[in-house]
């Protein structure tokens, strides 16, 4: 059997992520900051607002993910260490995010203060993703954003 | 790497399904009564849900009741209808309503609440009428639409010749006439009510005993408060309308449901069922039976039970909690009690007669069920005493999958007869004695 030969991703699909992948971390970074603010004014708007900030970036991180599931793991598209350190980071994040939009889903007060560790949690481990990623990584083709 | 990703995914699983398959430990006579015993308070993922499907009542079913009590449909075909008010003359008079679906959705999870909760039959709209019965001379009854285009009404009172009517808005007067099946008077809008987002939107009504006051219970816009304080003003509490000069005053505050109310006849106390908080635990927070201090707190949203406090409001009000006044009586949790009618005259049983009787519309957000039901609780001295009985069951199929119909409003016509309003199935049920 003949081994696939390696080769680049489409750029197709790198546009496509570079398009749809800001927006859940846009999200979830203006969760994050929804939540603080909550959490020192009690002022419910905030917490209802991080709660569909959650979904709807749970939601736009669906096509992305997928996408990088793919260029990531599959062997022809020779993808660096760093960037499969970008996509475990990544997936932890949403993780801890799909936990967060639950956690949200509670009356009021009772989504804190475990909400505002989750978005915490949630913005430092796409963080390090993108430090990962771009960063540290080797300027390959595989170099998404 | 790959494995602890699939650890934290399975681990999230497992907590989901956990969560979601709770089930309560405590049944609902073990939690009724002057101390309920209260579990501590938990946060869930997911709060259970459980939601029979509404089927109605097929051909002759009908609910099953006590020993020594017999069960006659008057009437069906409604829509949602909730309360019952006998007239003096023999008619009856039917108020049918639902919920009036202003609520904007500001959540995700009421996105998804709505439609678990809509396939019990307990949603949607319509109805926003009041049918007359009136009796004919083989016993039956003849329905005629006797009042239209109401705005979710659910109170209904008469003093003398004014019939008022609880829109969800406002309080409506009306000129009754005796010999009338259809209203010829124009409705006189009397008060207004608290009517933003009516997240609870009935508004239960009594008269005083005098005919001078009207008691409107309005419910809270929220379960504890997710809606912010000020969309609370007004709301979870009692008001007393004068009937002369139309002004109210609050009567008892922090009561989060107050469905129901009647007159103790003996003490001449005012008594209300109100329905408790969700989303601590399956078994809490019971709903209640109380009798009503003038100025009197109790408790929500700060505490529950007197001073049990509810983390979940921000900022805490410890002053309140301080105040905050214990119910009476518990009933059990989630039993969602929308009907309370003292007993009067002898018309029924002895065991029946010294009492409150109580419809419980039943739960939706705990495993196994409670409520569906109408009980009586007996009284001595003015004081609930003895667990509540059960006296009209079988508004759920045997394995709590199907929704045969559930009880709301309650009254008891000249005959000493217990009337139930059934807004599942759309009936209108009268029990009597069997023999």
């Amino acid at each position: 059997m003949t081994p696939t030969p390696s080769r680049p991703a489409p750029r197709w699909a790198w546009l496509l992520f570079a398009l749809l992948d800001p927006i859940p971390y846009g999200a979830f970074v203006a969760a994050l900051i929804f939540d603080a603010i909550y959490y020192n004014t009690a002022t419910i708007m905030y917490v209802k607002g991080a709660a569909w900030l959650l979904v709807f970036g749970l939601l736009a991180a669906i096509i992305p993910r997928l996408i990088n599931l793919f260029l990531t793991w599959m062997p022809r598209y020779r993808a660096s260490a760093a960037t499969r350190l970008d996509f475990m980071f990544t997936a932890l994040a949403i993780i801890a995010a799909i936990f967060n939009a639950f956690v949200h889903g509670r009356d009021a007060f009772a989504a804190m203060p475990t909400g505002l560790w989750l978005s915490i949690l949630t913005v430092v481990l796409l963080v390090l993703g993108r430090l990962a990623g771009n960063a540290c990584g080797p300027k390959g083709e595989d170099r998404h954003v | 790497m790959y494995k602890s990703t699939l650890l934290l995914v399975s681990g999230m699983a497992a907590a989901l399904v956990l969560s979601g398959c709770e089930k309560a430990d405590l049944d609902t006579a073990q939690q009724s009564g002057a101390q309920p015993p209260l579990p501590e308070a938990k946060n869930y993922l997911v709060p259970p849900i459980h939601v029979p499907t509404r089927v109605g009542w097929q051909n002759d079913e009908t609910p099953q009741v006590a020993e020594g009590l017999k069960i006659t449909k008057i009437a069906d075909g409604f829509e949602h209808s909730r309360q019952v008010l006998p007239l003096p003359n023999g008619d009856i008079l039917v108020v049918e309503g639902n919920s009036p679906g202003t609520a904007s959705i500001t959540s995700p999870k009421q996105l998804i609440a709505n439609k678990v909760k809509a396939r019990s039959g307990k949603g949607g709209t319509g109805g926003n009428r009041v049918t007359l019965l009136r009796p004919q001379n083989d016993g039956s009854y003849r329905k005629y639409p006797y009042i239209e285009h109401l705005n979710s009404p659910f109170g209904i009172q008469l003093v003398g010749d004014d019939l008022y009517i609880a829109n969800t808005d406002g309080l409506l007067r009306y000129h009754y006439r005796p010999d009338e099946t259809k209203m010829s008077s124009e409705a006189e809008a009397f008060t207004d009510l608290p009517s933003t987002i009516n997240h609870h939107w009935t508004k239960s009504l009594l008269a005083s005993q005098d005919g001078r006051k009207l008691y409107v219970g309005v419910g809270s816009n929220s379960n504890v408060g997710e809606n912010g304080l000020e969309v609370e003003y007004r709301r979870a509490a009692v008001l007393e309308v004068d009937i002369a000069s139309r002004s109210s005053r609050i009567f008892a505050s922090g009561v989060r449901n107050p469905t129901a109310l009647d007159w103790e006849p003996n003490t001449g106390k005012l008594w209300v069922v109100a329905n408790e908080r969700d989303e601590i635990g399956s078994d809490l927070v019971p709903d209640y039976l109380t009798s009503l201090q003038d100025g009197g707190f109790y408790g929500w949203p700060y505490s529950y039970y007197g001073q049990h406090v509810d983390t979940r409001v921000q900022p805490q009000r410890p002053d309140l909690v301080e105040k905050a006044i214990t119910p009476d009586y518990a009933l059990g949790s989630h039993v969602a009690a929308l009907g309370v009618h003292f007993s009067r005259g002898d018309g029924l049983p002895e065991q029946y007669r010294h009492g409150v009787f109580v419809s419980e519309h039943g739960s939706w957000n705990r495993s196994p069920l409670s409520g569906y039901r109408v009980t009586f609780i007996s009284f001595s001295e003015g004081k609930p005493t003895g667990p509540p009985q059960p006296v009209v069951t079988g508004f759920i199929s045997d394995d709590e999958s199907e929704l045969h119909g559930a009880p709301v409003g309650l009254a008891q016509l000249q005959d000493g007869s217990l009337l139930v309003a059934d807004d599942v199935g759309n009936t209108i049920w009268k029990v009597s004695a069997a023999n």
